[in-house]
C-alpha cells in the first residue's frame, strides 16, 4: 500500500499519478487461476447445462495445470538475493506481493492440492452418476423441489469456479507482502469455502450447519485479524511487512499497540490453521462438509495460512521474536497434546482426521519455533516440507473416506470400517499408509517431516517443544495403529463396509497421494533440496 | 569402577575401525532384509480377498523359505567375513541417501561387521527354525498366511535394526519390530486378554522409544550427524554430560524394548501371543535389541561412568526381579518370561561393565537365544499336547509321553541353570566373573540370581515332566509331530554346544574391534568363582527338588503363602506401580482408551449409548456443538493471548 | 489531534460486537455484530491514518467495506438456506455436529 501513500495530505501540490508498474509474468500463476475462476463464472452463465459440468472441469484442470507450468517457469527464473540469509526473488507488483522462494514453492504445492481437489470434485460415479454436491442449494432438504432438481440431474457446477477463487486466495495469502493484502486474500480464500461446505448432497442438514458454523466463526476470527492489523498499522504507520519490520527494530514507544496487534493477528491465523483454543470449528466443519471439499480445505487452507503466518511473524515481527515466541510455544504444546488425546476418543473417521489435523497444526507450530537461518534445517523449509507431506496424506485419506459407503452415502462411523481390509485390501492398505504417515512412522513422508520440524526446533533451542512433540506423536501413534488393526483384523459388522467403485478420477487421487507419501518417506531428497533452495522470505 | 586410562584406551580402539566399502559377497547383504520383506509383502497384501487361494495353502512355505534363504545369505556373509583381514571386517554398503538437509545426511546403508554378523546368524537361524516349527504349531489356524507374513515382517525389521549404520535407520527397525511384536501378541484378537496385552506392550514400549527418539535428537543437535560410527568418533570430543545424557536416554530405550525394570511389565502379558512368537520375539531376538543398542553404542558408554553404572543397576535389579517372578508363576510361559527378563538382566549387567563385559553380554545373548527359544518351543510342544493348558499344576509326569520334548527341554534346562559343560555355564560364568572383578555387589547379585534361576527352572522341570499326573480329564498328552520336534532337537544341540564359542576366547577376540576389550584381574583364581557358582546352583536346584518333588503339588495355587510368593505372583506389583506413576495422572487418557475399545471397535454394535463414556465427557464440555460456545472459546483465547503478550511487556 | 478517544470508541464498538456474537442467538444478529466489529476496525484505520498523516488507513477502510459486502452476500445465502430448512435462524438450534 505504500505505493498509494501520498506524501502529504494537506498543503502540497498534487503530484501526477504514476501508473502502477506490474510485472505480469511474475504473477502469472495467480492471474491464470483467478482468470480460470472468472471464466468459470462465464461458463456457468453461457454454456448449456448438459455440457456445463464437463466444461467446468476442463477449465479448472487446464487453469491449474497452466498455472503450475507458469509457477515452475517463474520459480526457475528467480534471482538469488544475497543478504544476511540467502533468498530468491523478491517483491513485485509495487511491493504488494512477494514472489520469493517459499511463495513459489507454496504456489506449486497449492496448485498440486488444487488439482487433486478438482479431481475429487469431478467424481460422479459414486452416487449414481451424480456429484457429491447438492443439486440445488436453495431447496430445503427432503423437499419436493429437491427431488425434482435431482431428477433433472441439475448440478452445482459452480463448485469449480468457487474452488478456483479459493485457490487463488490461498496463493495470494501465501505471497502477500502487506497486511491489507493478506486480509483480502484471507477473505477471498475463506468465502468460497464457506459456501462449498454447505453444498453436500447427502446429510444436508449437517452440511448447512457446518457452513454456518464455519462462516460465523470464520468471520468472527477475521474481525480479530483485522483489528490486529489496525493496531499494527497504528504502531508502524504502514501495512507493508518491510516497513513494519523496520519500525519493530527501530521504533521506541507504542509497544502495547504492537503487542496487542501481534496477538490479534495471531488469533486470526491460528484459527485458520486450527490451533487450540481456536480449533473448535475444525471437527464440526470437517465432518459436515462434503468430503472432497474437506480434503481440499484441510490441505490447502493449512498450507496457505501457515506460510502466511511464517511470513508475517518472521518478516514483519522477526525483531519482536521474543515477544511472540513464548505464546507460540505454549499454543504448540497445548495443540499437540490436545489433538493427539482428543483423536483417541473419536468414533467418526472424518472427525478423527480433523483432530489429527489439529495435532499436525501443533507439530507445524513446533517448526515455527526453529531457526530462521543457517545451513541446517530452517523453519521455513521444514514447514514447507511438512505441509506437502501432510497435505498429500490428508487429501488421500479423505479420498478414501469418499469411497467407503453404505445406502445412506458415505459411512464414517469407525465401527463400520471394521473389516475393510477384507472388502478392499488395496484401499485399506492405502488408508493405512496415510495413517502411518500421520503417525510419523519411518519410510513415510510423515516421518521425514516430523524429523525436520523437530530438528529445526531443536536447532532453534526449542527442545522442550521437541520433547512434548515426541510424546504427543507417541500418543497419537497408538490410536492410528488401533485403527489399522480395526481395518484388518476386527470382524466386520453386518455385511461390513461396502466400497464403491469410483471412476479413475478418485483412483488416481488415491494412487498419486500414496505415491507421494511413500516417495517422500523413502526418497525425500529432491523435495528437501527444493525447500532448502527456496531459501528465506524476501521482503 | 574402571580406571580412567582404560577408558581412553577403549575409546581410541573404536576410532580405529574404519568401515570399508562393500564389494563381492558383501554387496549382496541387502538381500538379508529384502528377501523376508518381499515375502512379507506378498503374504500380507497379495491375493487379499481370496480365501483358500494358493497363498493360503502355500503361504507358510513361502514365509519359511524366505527366512531360510535369508539365513543362507547370512551364513555366506559370515564365512566371507571370516576370510577378511581383521582390519577390514566392518563393511558398509550405501544403498541410497535417505535424507539430506544442509550438512546433515542419512544414508540407507548396510553396516555389516562382526557384531551384526553374529546377530544376523542368530536372527535368521533361530528365526528359520521357529518358522519351521510354526508350520506344525499353526497348522490348523485359518489365518496362518498372515501369521507367517508377520513373522517375515519381524525378521526383516529386526535385520534392519542390526544392520543399520545410522541411528535413524536403527530407529526404523526399532519401530518395525515393535509393530510386528504388537501385531503378533494380539494375533488372536478374539481373545480379549491378547488384545489388551498387545496394547500394553505397545504403550510401555512407546515410553522406551521416547528415550531412543530423544537420544537421537540429542545426537543430531550435538554432533550434526546420526551415523553410528561418526557419533562414536564425535562423542569423544563432547562433554561428559552429553555422553551421560545420551547413555541414559538410550538406556531408557533399551529398557522398553528389553523389558528391563522399570519398563518390564509388558513382557509377562506378551505371552498371550502364539508360543512361536514368544520364542522368537520375546525370548531370542527382539527383547535383546536393548542389549544390542547398548553394545553398539559402546563408544558412548565408554565415556560415561554414570551411564554405565545405571546400566549395571538396571541389569542387577532386573535379573533378581525376573528370577523372583519366575519362582512364583504357575503359568509355564510366564515362568519362562520371568526367566527371560532375568537373563536379559545378566546381559545388561555385562554390557554395563564396559569393554570388560560387552563381549560376554553378546555371548550370553547368543547362548540364551538358543536355550530359551528351545525351552519356549518345548513349552509350546507341551501345550500342544495338553489342549493349550498353560498351568503347570495341571501337568506332571509328561516325560514318558513326550520323550523328545522332555529331552530337548532338559538340555535347555541344564544350559540355563549353568550345568558345567553346557552353553549357559560358560556364558553366565564369564559374566559373573567379570562382575565380581569390577564390583563386588554386582557380582553378588549375579551369583544370587544364578542360584534362584536354578531353583525356579528346576521347579518348572519337576512340575511339568516329573511327579504325579495331574491332567484334566479330557486331556490326552502326546508327542508333537516331527515338524515341531526337529527344530527342538537342533536348538537343543545348540544349547549344549553353544559354549564352544568362547573356546580359546574366540568370541572375545572376534568382537574386540567393535567393543574394545579389557581384562580385570580377580582377587582369586577364576576356578574358585566357578566352583562357587556351581555350588550355589546346586543348592538352588536341590532346594527346588526338596520342595516340589518330595511333596504333592496342589491342583490350585495355595493362598496361604508368604509375602514373597504373593508379590511374585503379582509381578512384584509392576502394574500397580505403573498405575500409580503413569496411569493416574493420565486417567482421562486411559479412560478414553477404554472408551474407544468399548465403542469404537467392539461396541459399535451396542450402539452409541456408550458414546457418553467417561473419557469423552471432558471433551464434550468443550465440543458442545453450539457456535456460541466455540465463539466464546475463541474470544477467551484471544483475550488470554493479548493479555499474555502485554504482560510480557509490562513485566 | 489526540487519537485516544477515537481508539477508545473503536475498542468499545469492537467489544460490543464481540460480546454480541457471544450472547445473541439469531444468526442474522450475530452476523450484524461481526459487521460491527469490522466497522470498529474501520474507525481505527481512519483514526490512525489521520495520526500518521498518510492515506493507507483510509484506503484500507474502503477495502474492508468491499470485503464486508462480499461477506454479507455469502453469509446471507448460508443463513437463508438454513432458515428455509429449519424455519429458524437460531444458532443454538444448529448443534447436531458435536463431540
Amino acid at each position: 500500500m505504500s505505493a498509494v501513500s501520498v506524501q502529504a495530505i494537506v498543503g502540497a501540490a498534487p503530484s501526477p499519478i504514476e501508473a502502477p508498474d506490474v510485472d505480469y509474468a511474475t504473477i502469472s500463476p495467480l492471474l491464470i487461476i483467478l482468470g480460470a475462476a472468472v471464466l468459470g463464472v462465464l461458463v456457468e452463465a453461457f454454456v448449456p447445462r448438459a455440457y456445463r459440468f464437463v466444461t467446468q472441469i476442463a477449465v479448472a484442470v487446464v487453469g491449474v495445470v497452466a498455472a503450475f507450468v507458469a509457477t515452475v517457469v517463474v520459480g526457475a527464473g528467480l534471482d538469488t538475493v544475497d543478504g544476511e540469509v540467502t533468498g530468491r526473488g523478491g517483491p513485485t507488483a509495487m511491493g504488494s506481493l512477494s514472489v520469493d522462494g517459499p511463495a513459489v514453492v507454496t504456489w506449486a504445492m497449492l496448485l498440486f492440492f488444487g488439482l487433486l481437489g478438482v479431481l475429487l470434485f469431478a467424481e460422479r460415479r459414486l452416487d449414481g452418476g451424480l456429484s457429491a454436491f447438492t443439486s440445488q442449494a436453495s431447496t430445503p432438504p427432503g423437499s419436493a423441489d429437491e427431488r425434482h432438481a435431482t431428477r433433472l440431474r441439475i448440478e452445482h457446477s459452480e463448485v469449480f469456479p468457487l474452488a478456483m477463487f479459493a485457490l487463488g486466495g490461498m496463493m495470494f495469502f501465501a505471497s502477500a507482502n502487506d497486511l491489507l493484502g493478506m486480509f483480502v486474500a484471507l477473505e477471498v480464500l475463506s468465502l468460497p469455502l464457506y459456501l462449498m461446505c454447505g453444498l453436500a448432497r447427502r446429510r444436508r442438514l449437517l452440511s448447512q450447519e457446518a457452513a454456518m458454523k464455519y462462516f460465523l466463526l470464520g468471520a468472527f476470527s477475521s474481525a480479530f485479524f483485522l483489528y490486529g492489523i489496525a493496531m499494527v498499522y497504528g504502531y508502524a504507520g504502514s501495512f507493508g511487512l518491510a516497513e513494519i519490520s523496520t519500525a519493530v527494530s527501530s521504533q521506541i514507544g507504542g509497544q502495547n499497540l504492537l503487542l496487542a496487534g501481534m496477538a490479534l493477528i495471531l488469533v486470526g491465523l491460528l484459527f485458520k490453521v486450527a490451533a487450540v483454543p481456536f480449533h473448535a470449528w475444525t471437527p464440526d466443519v470437517y465432518q459436515g462438509a462434503p468430503t472432497p471439499v474437506t480434503a481440499f480445505m484441510a490441505a490447502g487452507t493449512k498450507a496457505a495460512a501457515f506460510v502466511a503466518m511464517l511470513r508475517i511473524f518472521f518478516v514483519a515481527f522477526g525483531g519482536a521474536r521474543w515477544d511472540w515466541a513464548p505464546a507460540v510455544w505454549a499454543i504448540a504444546i497445548i495443540t499437540m497434546l490436545f489433538g493427539a488425546i482428543a483423536s483417541i476418543a473419536q468414533t467418526d473417521v472424518k472427525r478423527m482426521l480433523a483432530y489429527s489435523s489439529i495435532a499436525h497444526a501443533g507439530f507445524l507450530l513446533v517448526g515455527m519455533a526453529g531457526l530462521t537461518s543457517g545451513d541446517g534445517v530452517t523453519s521455513v523449509s521444514a514447514v514447507l516440507f511438512y505441509l506437502v507431506a501432510y497435505g498429500a496424506a490428508a487429501i488421500g485419506a479423505f479420498a478414501v473416506v469418499t469411497l467407503v459407503r453404505d445406502a445412506g452415502g458415505e459411512t464414517t462411523h469407525l465401527g463400520r470400517w471394521a473389516g475393510l481390509g477384507k472388502e478392499s485390501p488395496v484401499l485399506a492398505v492405502a488408508f493405512t499408509i496415510f495413517l502411518l504417515s500421520f503417525a510419523g512412522i519411518p519410510l513415510t513422508g510423515g516421518f521425514i517431516s516430523k524429523w525436520s520440524v523437530f530438528a529445526a526446533a531443536w536447532d532453534g533451542g526449542a527442545w522442550p517443544l521437541v520433547v512434548v512433540g515426541v510424546v504427543a506423536s507417541a500418543l497419537a501413534l497408538f490410536f492410528y495403529i488401533r485403527v489399522v488393526v480395526l481395518l484388518f483384523f476386527a470382524p466386520p459388522q453386518g455385511d461390513g463396509p461396502t466400497v464403491a467403485v469410483p471412476s479413475p478420477l478418485t483412483w488416481s487421487v488415491v494412487a498419486i497421494t500414496v505415491a507421494v507419501t511413500i516417495v517422500l518417506g523413502v526418497l525425500p531428497g529432491p523435495l528437501l533440496d527444493l525447500v532448502q533452495q527456496a531459501g528465506a522470505f524476501v521482503r | 569402577m574402571t580406571s580412567m586410562s582404560s577408558i581412553v584406551l577403549a575409546a581410541s580402539e573404536h576410532a580405529d575401525v574404519v568401515p570399508v566399502a562393500a564389494d563381492g559377497v558383501f554387496s549382496w547383504m541387502w538381500l538379508l532384509v529384502a528377501i523376508p520383506a518381499v515375502s512379507a509383502a506378498i503374504l500380507l497384501i497379495g491375493d487379499g480377498a481370496g480365501d483358500h487361494g494358493p497363498l493360503d495353502r502355500f503361504g507358510h512355505l513361502l514365509g519359511t523359505a524366505a527366512a531360510i534363504a535369508s539365513f543362507v545369505v547370512g551364513v555366506v556373509g559370515f564365512v566371507a567375513l571370516l576370510g577378511q583381514d581383521v582390519a577390514e571386517r566392518a563393511v558398509t554398503q550405501d544403498l541410497w541417501t535417505w535424507m539430506q538437509v544442509g550438512g546433515f545426511d542419512v544414508t540407507m546403508s548396510v553396516y555389516y561387521d562382526q557384531l551384526s554378523a553374529l546377530f544376523v546368524l542368530l536372527i535368521t537361524g533361530v528365526g528359520s527354525l521357529i518358522h519351521v516349527y510354526s508350520i506344525g504349531y499353526m497348522a490348523h489356524d485359518p489365518r496362518k498366511r498372515r501369521f507367517f507374513g508377520f513373522l517375515n515382517l519381524f525378521i526383516a525389521a529386526m535385520l534392519v535394526l542390526v544392520l543399520a549404520g545410522d541411528y535413524l535407520v536403527l530407529f526404523l527397525g526399532w519401530e518395525g519390530v515393535g509393530l510386528a511384536s504388537y501385531l503378533l501378541i494380539g494375533f488372536w484378537q478374539e481373545k480379549r486378554s491378547a488384545a489388551v496385552a498387545a496394547k500394553k506392550a505397545f504403550i510401555v514400549n512407546r515410553v522406551g522409544d521416547l528415550g531412543l527418539a530423544l537420544g537421537i535428537m540429542l545426537m543430531f543437535a550435538q554432533f550434526g550427524t546420526t551415523n553410528i560410527h561418526e557419533v562414536g568418533l564425535n562423542v569423544t570430543n563432547a562433554s561428559q554430560s552429553v555422553a551421560t545424557a545420551l547413555g541414559l536416554l538410550l538406556l531408557l530405550g533399551a529398557c522398553g524394548k528389553s523389558a528391563q525394570v522399570p519398563l518390564q511389565s509388558w513382557l509377562l502379558d506378551a505371552m498371550e501371543g502364539p508360543t512361536p512368537v514368544s520364542a522368537l520375539i520375546h525370548a531370542a531376538t527382539m527383547v535383546t535389541a536393548g542389549v544390542y543398542l547398548v553394545v553398539r553404542s559402546a563408544a558412548i558408554y565408554d565415556l560415561s561412568e554414570v551411564a554405565r553404572t545405571a546400566v549395571v543397576i538396571v541389569g542387577c535389579v532386573t535379573l533378581l526381579f525376573g528370577a523372583w517372578i519366575g519362582c512364583a508363576k504357575d503359568d509355564i510361559k510366564k515362568a519362562l518370561a520371568g526367566s527371560t527378563m532375568s537373563q536379559i538382566g545378566y546381559m545388561m549387567l555385562a554390557a554395563g561393565l564396559g569393554p570388560a563385559g560387552y563381549a560376554f553380554a553378546i555371548f550370553h545373548l547368543i547362548t540364551h537365544g538358543f536355550f530359551k527359544a528351545n525351552m519356549f518351543l518345548g513349552a509350546g510342544s507341551v501345550m500342544h499336547g495338553m489342549n493349550d493348558d498353560v498351568d503347570m499344576r495341571h501337568y506332571g509326569a509328561l516325560r514318558k509321553l513326550m520323550p523328545l520334548t522332555f529331552i530337548t527341554f532338559a538340555m535347555g534346562y541344564l544350559a540355563i541353570i549353568g550345568f558345567p559343560g553346557f552353553s549357559g555355564f560358560f556364558s553366565k560364568d564369564r559374566i559373573i566373573e567379570s562382575a565380581f572383578a569390577t564390583n563386588f555387589w554386582a557380582g553378588l547379585a549375579a551369583l544370587l540370581g544364578a542360584g534362584v534361576t536354578a531353583f525356579y527352572m528346576t521347579r518348572v522341570m519337576i512340575l511339568t515332566f516329573f511327579g504325579e499326573r495331574r491332567w484334566r480329564e479330557d486331556v490326552h498328552p502326546h508327542e508333537s509331530p516331527k515338524i515341531m520336534t526337529v527344530p527342538l532337537i537342533v536348538l537343543a544341540a545348540l544349547s549344549v554346544v553353544g559354549g564352544a564359542l568362547t573356546f580359546s576366547d574366540w568370541i572375545e577376540d572376534w568382537l574386540t574391534p567393535v567393543t574394545g576389550s579389557e581384562h580385570h584381574e580377580l582377587g582369586v583364581p577364576a576356578w574358585v568363582i566357578t566352583l562357587i557358582i556351581v555350588a550355589v546352583v546346586a543348592v538352588g536346584a536341590s532346594l527346588a527338588y526338596v520342595l516340589f518333588a518330595r511333596r504333592d503339588v496342589p491342583d490350585t495355587a495355595p493362598q496361604q503363602v508368604s509375602v514373597f510368593t504373593r508379590a511374585g505372583r503379582a509381578d512384584l506389583y509392576g502394574d500397580a506401580v505403573n498405575e500409580a506413576v503413569f496411569m493416574r495422572p493420565g486417567q482421562y487418557l486411559t479412560r478414553s482408551l477404554v472408551y474407544v475399545d468399548g465403542t469404537g471397535i467392539d461396541g459399535a454394535v451396542t450402539g452409541t449409548a456408550e458414546l457418553v463414556g467417561d473419557g469423552a465427557r471432558g471433551l464434550r464440555r468443550l465440543q458442545t456443538g453450539f457456535v456460541r460456545t466455540y465463539a466464546a472459546e475463541i474470544f477467551g483465547g484471544a483475550l488470554v493471548l493479548v493479555l499474555a503478550l502485554l504482560a510480557v511487556n509490562l513485566a | 489531534m489526540t487519537v485516544e478517544p477515537f481508539i477508545g470508541l473503536s475498542a468499545l464498538l469492537f467489544a460490543i460486537g464481540a460480546i454480541g456474537v457471544l450472547v445473541r442467538r439469531n444468526a442474522i444478529v450475530v452476523f450484524m455484530c461481526v459487521e460491527l466489529m469490522l466497522n470498529a476496525c474501520n474507525l481505527s484505520f481512519v483514526t490512525f491514518a489521520r495520526a500518521h498523516g498518510n492515506l493507507d488507513g483510509q484506503v484500507a477502510a474502503f477495502f474492508v467495506m468491499v470485503v464486508a459486502a462480499a461477506e454479507v452476500v455469502v453469509g446471507l445465502a448460508i443463513i437463508v438456506s438454513i432458515f428455509r430448512t429449519r424455519r429458524s435462524a437460531s444458532v443454538d438450534d444448529a448443534s447436531l455436529l458435536k463431540l
